[in-house]
């Protein structure tokens, strides 16, 4: 199962590079990755744009996908609920709003137009608006925070952080707005070398860390209480998951901006088709995220090419009827 | 099954793909100079110094002149994609310092691709000579470009002269559709970029300009106040606004502030291209008496 | 041996259990009743150690049970809870399996594969191995869980079986009214099961159970809970007198006889 999800990707990786608003060849890709070699001729400008924009974004799109699959399955493992994803602990709105924030006051302040100030805005957002969570959610009698507060906190910190964004945008002025209208959107056009490096050590260490919780995610399924009874420490295993979640969402949501669903749906399918062992989920959801994001970054920039699609839209269009489809056949029980 | 869903999903691709014509036609074979010229009023003005044939990519907001339709677009000029724009082989992008989002520009300066803006600004009537001017000589064609001044000179005169015929100073209020924010907003007597041409139009054309007046481009029209207060005699609703409402006065009269002002009640609402008013440009001479015999009509 | 000191737990202000001092002695079925709120459930969680009590102490052989660390708490103390809520589709070979994973590491050992296979043929939920445990029926979820706990408690050198020697240190499992969706005949097997495994030398065992003749028939001690504070505590002859049952639980209770051997009661 995994080896097919592994095939996949790889697949759908090599699609990704080979098409788009130009389409390289292999014959014209095995050049661009040979002038990297010293001694060989410098690259032509198609052979930069390979190298310097195709290439990295193929693998943005594969960090990003993996990193909101393995946010959606340690969401719904810890709050024990299917409707849950990254988002809603308050992680995507308050990385939305510390880039709202950059867009209105960037040019006031004069903050560096550095290719990392928006994303350190978004992490912060987004570490701000968590804690918040966090810190809300904890009952007065008890150090532990239940789930059901955590949920409700969740769902109001959310509120609270989107009606700034609103706010933001209705002082804004009109192209300000419009960038804060077209961040949340999400685009993967952002993808650079660096961003890769950025994103795929937060996206590697995050799943790692989160591989070896998945045998203590697993006794959660049946109860905080029962998982306590196993030798489960629930509390620290909330806050460990609870911050891994919350670093490899913040940090790929602070590059391409808001991409909703994929968390959403990568589990569900993933449950349906191989059950809900949380060793194999964390690894094929990163792997089905990976595919999933970059089937629809590549149809993002076919589709209507020379031009993009954002992305947010792409992969609601892809992953509703897909999850509606298998949601039918399977009479999914929860 | 899984296959079943790629065809399908190929099929809706292909479909959606032919029926946007505007993204699909295959690029003309140009002359030696290739550019992408991402701002309505630069290529409105290109098209004047008959310039075209040296542009192979426009953004999404470019409809003047309607020829525009057969270059290929390289999306919203807040969204654009650095590899879309670099598929067409530009020898040079052209914009106006509105382009978005900041790391596709910086992609297209790491590639070295050669950035182009024009320092004149089409702010007034001056501006906008100055400008028509500036792009004249990088185009080489600093004689079509001298045709082009004389004529809006020429053309605002009479326009000028037209427009004292007319002895009423209507109250003109301008509604507008902002696409990116997805809501209608009333035009305000801010200067410059969006919407600022707008209220000297209008001062041109006879009229008073009625709205916001806090000095902003644009305002969202959330409170009915902002009309209310303002009670144009006359509304201009801009052609995709208005088009979006079907032309229904009752449609148009329920946004808010609209019912109650003088225009509604006398049924003066009227229907204005964007590009007639909203910026200065080569044809903004003859505008004025567009714009004139549209607010003075009775 | 379980021990309980002048326990005391509250939360904020309401004090849920007071001042509790009992034992348990291993081999032994403890049984432990009370009327609605008397605070049966919390003295099970504390002396169970998912709760920590304010006053008092819970000891282990001994021992102060309060600073043990987690996971090596649970290799030897187990919980069978009314019903557990699964959210997810786990089949019933994974629930029984998370019985042991307080003792492997990453994934389970062949020992623990053939742990799992004994514990789901002696409760006979085998043809259940590959089924969705959401599918199950109350009474087959109960078998479920209970081959987890006791898969929980394995020992490799004993099992269900009693022994002589009790070097080895005690098993502690607790039942938090695990009967309550079960019909009769399933809560009288359930029983019978239990009191098997009470047997064992180095197993205390301590439920919490709601039905006084079921108590009277399976139970080696009982302790009546009232108000949060320990009323009476022995054997079933000694604790289930009218008095007691009257002031407790408020019902006048009459003795019958039966050819059974044993205290069966009916009540007003």
């Amino acid at each position: 199962m995994l080896i097919a999800l592994t095939v996949l990707t790889l697949l759908v990786l090599a699609a990704s590079i080979r098409y788009g608003a130009i389409d390289f060849s292999v014959a014209q890709i095995s050049r661009a990755l040979a002038s990297l070699f010293p001694g060989q001729p410098e690259p032509t400008l198609d052979q930069r744009i390979f190298l310097e924009l195709r290439f990295p974004r193929a693998i943005m799109c594969l960090l990003v996908g993996a990193s909101l699959g393995v946010g959606g399955t340690l969401m719904q493992a810890l709050f024990r609920n299917p409707i849950v994803e990254p988002g809603l602990v308050g992680t995507s709105s308050g990385a939305a709003f510390g880039s709202a924030l950059f867009f209105v006051l960037g040019g006031v302040l004069h903050i560096g137009t550095s290719l990392f100030a928006l994303p350190v805005a978004a992490c912060i957002g987004g570490v701000l608006s968590t804690y918040l969570v966090f810190l809300l959610a904890r009952a007065k009698e008890d150090s532990r925070a239940s789930i059901v507060m955590l949920l409700l906190t969740g769902l109001a910190v959310n509120a609270l952080f989107m009606s700034a964004i609103g706010f933001l945008q209705y002082i804004a002025r009109d192209p300000q707005a419009r960038s804060i209208t077209f961040w949340s959107l999400g685009t993967l056009s952002g993808a650079s070398w660096k961003a890769v490096e950025i994103v795929s050590i937060s996206t590697i260490a995050g799943a790692l860390v989160a591989l070896r919780y998945a045998k203590q995610l697993n006794a959660l399924m049946i109860g905080e209480e029962e998982a306590t009874y196993l030798g489960v420490n629930v509390n620290r295993l909330k806050w460990i998951i609870l911050s891994v979640n919350v670093v490899i969402v913040a940090v790929a949501t602070a590059f391409t901006g808001v991409i909703s669903f994929v968390g959403l749906i990568v589990p569900h399918i993933l449950r349906m088709i191989g059950g809900a062992d949380n060793r194999y989920l964390i690894v094929a959801s990163a792997l089905t995220g990976a595919t999933l994001l970059t089937l629809a970054d590549l149809l993002a920039r076919m589709v209507v090419r020379p031009a993009e699609l954002p992305i947010g839209i792409v992969t609601s269009a892809v992953g509703v009827p897909v999850f509606i489809f298998l949601l039918r056949r399977r009479r999914y029980v929860f | 099954m899984k296959k079943r869903i790629l065809v399908v999903g190929s099929l809706i691709a292909a479909l959606t793909a032919y029926g946007c014509s505007r993204f699909r036609n295959a690029p003309t074979n140009t002359g030696p100079q290739r550019y992408v010229v991402i701002s309505p009023i630069y290529n409105e003005i290109i098209w004047a110094l008959g310039a075209q044939d040296e542009v192979v990519g426009v953004d999404l907001s470019t409809t003047y002149p309607p020829d525009v339709k057969n270059k290929q677009t390289v999306g919203y000029h807040r969204a654009l994609s650095a590899e879309g724009i670099l598929s067409l082989h530009p020898t040079a992008v052209i914009h106006d310092n509105n382009i978005g989002p900041p790391q596709v520009v910086q992609q297209l300066q790491q590639l070295n691709i050669p950035m182009k803006t024009f320092s004149a600004k089409n702010s007034d009537f001056d501006g906008t000579k100055a400008l028509i001017r500036e792009m004249a000589v990088y185009f080489h064609r600093e004689a079509r470009g001298e045709e082009l001044c004389k004529t809006l000179d020429d053309q605002k005169a009479a326009s000028l002269e037209k427009v004292k015929q007319y002895t009423d100073h209507p109250r003109v209020a301008v509604i507008h559709f902002g696409r990116a924010s997805n809501v209608y907003m009333v035009v305000g007597k801010g200067g410059g970029g969006d919407g600022g041409g707008v209220s000297k139009m209008i001062e041109y054309a006879g009229g008073e300009m009625a709205g916001d007046s806090s000095g902003r481009g644009m305002q969202r029209m959330e409170s009915p106040e902002i009309l209310a207060q303002a009670n144009p005699d006359v509304i201009l609703m801009t052609d995709y606004g208005y088009d979006r409402l079907n032309g229904s006065l009752d449609q148009i009269k329920a946004l808010p502030g609209v019912a109650t002002s003088n225009a509604a009640k006398n049924g003066r609402i009227y229907r204005i291209e964007e590009n007639v008013l909203n910026y200065f440009g080569p044809r903004s001479g003859e505008n004025i008496e567009k714009v004139a015999r549209t607010i003075h009509q009775k | 041996m379980l021990q309980a000191n002048n326990v005391t737990f509250s939360i904020g202000h309401k004090r849920l259990i007071e001042d509790i001092t009992v034992s348990f002695a291993p081999g032994k079925l403890h049984l432990i009743i009370g009327p609605n709120g008397a605070g049966k459930s919390t003295l099970i969680k504390v002396l169970a150690r998912l709760l920590r009590p304010q006053d008092g102490s819970v000891q282990y052989e001994g021992v102060n049970v309060s600073d043990a660390r987690e996971a090596e708490l649970a290799k030897h103390r187990a919980v069978l809870s009314q019903a557990i809520e699964v959210a997810f589709p786990l089949t019933v070979r994974e629930v029984v399996m998370m019985g042991r994973y307080p003792h492997f590491g990453g994934r389970p050992g062949p020992a623990d594969e053939k742990i799992v296979d004994e514990v789901m043929s002696h409760f006979d939920v085998t043809e259940f191995s590959a089924r969705d445990y959401q599918t199950l029926s109350g009474g087959e979820r109960q078998r479920v869980n209970f081959a987890r706990v006791l898969a929980q408690l394995w020992r490799e050198d004993g099992g269900t079986r009693s022994e002589n020697g009790s070097s080895t240190p005690c098993r502690y499992l607790f039942l938090d009214e695990p009967l309550t969706f079960l019909d009769i005949r399933h809560q009288i097997d359930f029983m019978k099961k239990v009191r098997a495994f009470a047997n064992a030398s180095d197993v205390v065992t301590v439920g919490v159970v709601h039905d006084l003749n079921l108590a009277a028939r399976f139970a080696d001690q009982i302790v009546l809970l009232n108000h949060g504070r320990f009323v009476a505590g022995g054997s079933p002859a000694d604790v289930l007198s009218a008095d007691l049952i009257r002031d407790a639980f408020g019902v006048e209770p009459s003795f019958v006889s039966t050819q059974h051997p044993g205290l069966h009661l009916i009540f007003e």
